[in-house]
């Protein structure tokens, strides 16, 4: 944990300097020297370095942002509702789609209505994130428009139960962008589970097919799904980044792009150690899930 | 859903579709030659393989054998902004001047070979890392694999807006700084396999018979993890293009007057509702047809190494 934000922190000064882009380029040599020392940046990186450990690890203190007039908390607070509300309908409505999906395709296997999506998804794996969008946006909202090209730039997390059609295209595209990458190993996870000895032996003993499939293959098949959902917390993060820069959606991602821009080194440091910790809680709650879908782990657990 | 018991082919494991003759009676063909022939018998692959081919030859050698301007904004002044294709600039122009075709080959020479040597770099430093890891095993193995989770809990996105706005924007940093902060996955898929076979009887054995560590590795660990070492190459190619062109949208990828592909896109679909197709649906179909390949041509290498394909 410490080296996850401990790296970025250590590159962070000196190399380009960040007292230029908050001062602007016109700022004067004492000026920065100024700044320079209020921010502590006289000091060695390994004095820099412990302070703001102790600082984050003991005091819960992000700091504060370079650019704007805010704690780094704050502007965390301020935005993280809603990147959580959109990760979350998309991360949502990826695992209700895809993983009935997987499991057509894997029943279906090799047939016109398999080979259709296995081809869809390579095509939306393949494409840039921001050319979906773009497309998207072409079509929907220009060409047919039907759904206005960004939600409510407000922040309100509950924006999206007031105005909901706003939210429709990048919830949208992140779903997509899921569904591409999770129908895919769901279809191959189940085909896995489907030759294994349990599944012949229940059609052996006269189980409907239908039965075979849902009752003994899709519950094997849950495991490893469950674990890459817990996995896809990042690359769900890192998704919504350029589909909120794209849809110019206040959130977390357009805010680090924002920040990052701007070597506000405090605020991009903020934003990567929350969502670090973001990602770790899913991986603890893609375990927690995987026990109550795998009573064999449960009771290895409680053996112990 | 109803006919699965009618549906026996479920339960055999991805057969070849036409058995594949792969050996005769009276020779050994080589191992490699049983290889080749199963990933021949796919022919979307030898597509796949014929398109990458073409289009990285053309994106090497159209630009030299048919120059076109695309760095020099003063000569574009007289050439007209957005022109629809015409006879003379086939796929038309952009909105700087410059010929839209020469410019997708232009920005593939960047896009491609960033995208193979971070590739390389990634493989060479996660297999690296992965045999170790896995060879050693024990207390080494574990903290090397907690290092990796640690890395991995970062976006990757996040990480490489975080490096690229501190340091610099160079084609080699970009380079260099894709292919080293890729590898953590394939490491982590490599160190399995590196756990797996130094377990199994026959690495056992050696080591029974006193053959060293290095040996080993070279010997056994090596040749029977490459079918993921290459498959996950092929993976992190088309990865590497693809993180790159979402650099290129956020500003922060191949510096002007150089391009890649994703910075080109992002221009033309910032033209998008001005109806400029040619600046876009050309070079999207190009990108996606090379992503797609590439990882077509990692699926057939995986089907090409699978021990189960192999008659001996």
């Amino acid at each position: 944990m410490l080296l996850t934000f401990s790296l970025p922190y250590f590159q962070t000064h000196g190399i380009r300097a960040p007292a230029f882009t908050v001062l602007g380029t016109k700022a004067t040599p004492y000026n920065v020297a100024i700044w320079a020392k209020q921010h502590g940046m006289d000091q060695s990186y390994f004095v820099r370095f412990w302070q703001y450990a102790t600082q984050v690890l003991f005091h819960f203190n992000l700091g504060r942002s370079y650019k704007e007039n805010s704690s780094v908390w704050g502007i965390i607070s301020l935005y993280v509702p809603r990147t959580i509300w959109l990760a979350a309908s998309a991360l949502m409505l990826t695992t209700i789609i895809a993983i009935p999906l997987g499991i057509y395709q894997a029943a279906r296997r090799n047939t016109v209505g398999d080979y259709t999506a296995t081809g869809v998804a390579f095509v939306l794996y393949a494409m840039p994130s921001f050319l979906l969008c773009m497309l998207l946006l072409d079509a929907f909202s220009f060409h047919w428009p039907h759904l206005p090209n960004s939600p409510p730039s407000g922040v309100q997390a509950w924006a999206m139960f007031t105005s909901p059609e706003g939210f429709i295209l990048p919830v949208a595209a992140l779903t997509m962008l899921g569904v591409a990458g999770l129908s895919r190993y769901m279809r191959g996870t189940v085909l896995e589970v489907m030759v294994q000895d349990y599944v012949r032996t229940a059609k052996a003993k006269g189980c409907s097919s239908r039965r075979t499939l849902f009752k003994h293959a899709f519950r094997n098949a849950l495991g490893p799904i469950i674990v890459l959902l817990g996995l896809s917390i990042p690359a769900l993060l890192g998704g919504a980044l350029i589909i909120e820069s794209v849809f110019n959606y206040a959130g977390l991602g357009i805010q680090t792009v924002f920040a990052a821009t701007n070597l506000d080194v405090p605020t991009v440091l903020g934003i990567t150690l929350l969502v670090a910790i973001l990602t770790l809680l899913g991986n603890l709650l893609a375990d927690i899930a995987l026990g109550l879908v795998n009573p064999r782990i449960r009771i290895e657990g409680n053996a112990k | 859903m109803t006919d699965l018991t009618e549906r026996e082919r479920i339960a055999v494991p991805e057969p070849p579709d036409v058995p594949i003759k792969l050996t005769t009676d009276d020779e050994i063909v080589p191992m490699w030659k049983q290889r080749t022939r199963i990933f021949l018998h796919n022919k979307l692959a030898i597509a796949s393989v014929i398109f990458l081919g073409t289009t990285i030859l053309a994106c090497f050698l159209v630009p030299v054998l048919h120059p076109t301007n695309q760095t020099n904004q003063a000569l574009t002044f007289g050439t007209v902004w957005n022109a629809a294709p015409s006879w003379h600039h086939w796929l038309g122009t952009d909105s700087s001047g410059f010929d839209e075709l020469g410019r997708i080959f232009y920005g593939g020479e960047y896009s491609l070979t960033l995208g193979f040597v971070a590739g390389f770099i990634t493989i060479v430093v996660g297999t690296t890392y992965g045999m170790v890891s896995g060879f050693v095993g024990g207390i080494t193995d574990t903290v090397m694999m907690r290092i990796i989770d640690a890395f991995l809990s970062i976006p990757y996105i996040f990480l490489l807006i975080t490096l690229i706005s501190i340091f610099n924007r160079s084609t080699v940093f970009l380079i260099c700084i894709i292919g080293f902060t890729l590898w953590w996955g394939n490491a982590r898929i490599i160190r399995g396999d590196a756990l797996l076979i130094r377990n199994l009887e026959y690495s056992q054995a050696a080591t029974s018979m006193g053959a060293r560590k290095w040996h080993i590795i070279r010997r056994h660990v090596f040749p029977n993890s490459i079918s993921n070492i290459v498959t996950v190459a092929t993976f992190s190619v088309a990865d590497a293009i693809l993180f790159l062109s979402a650099l290129g949208f956020l500003g922060l990828g191949i510096q002007a007057p150089q391009t890649d592909w994703g910075t080109m896109l992002q221009a033309g679909t910032s033209q998008i509702q001005n109806g400029f197709w040619w600046e876009i649906y050309p070079l999207a179909l190009v990108f996606i047809l090379v992503v797609v390949s590439i990882n077509y041509i990692g699926d057939a290498l995986r089907d090409a190494f699978e021990v189960r394909l192999l008659e001996r």
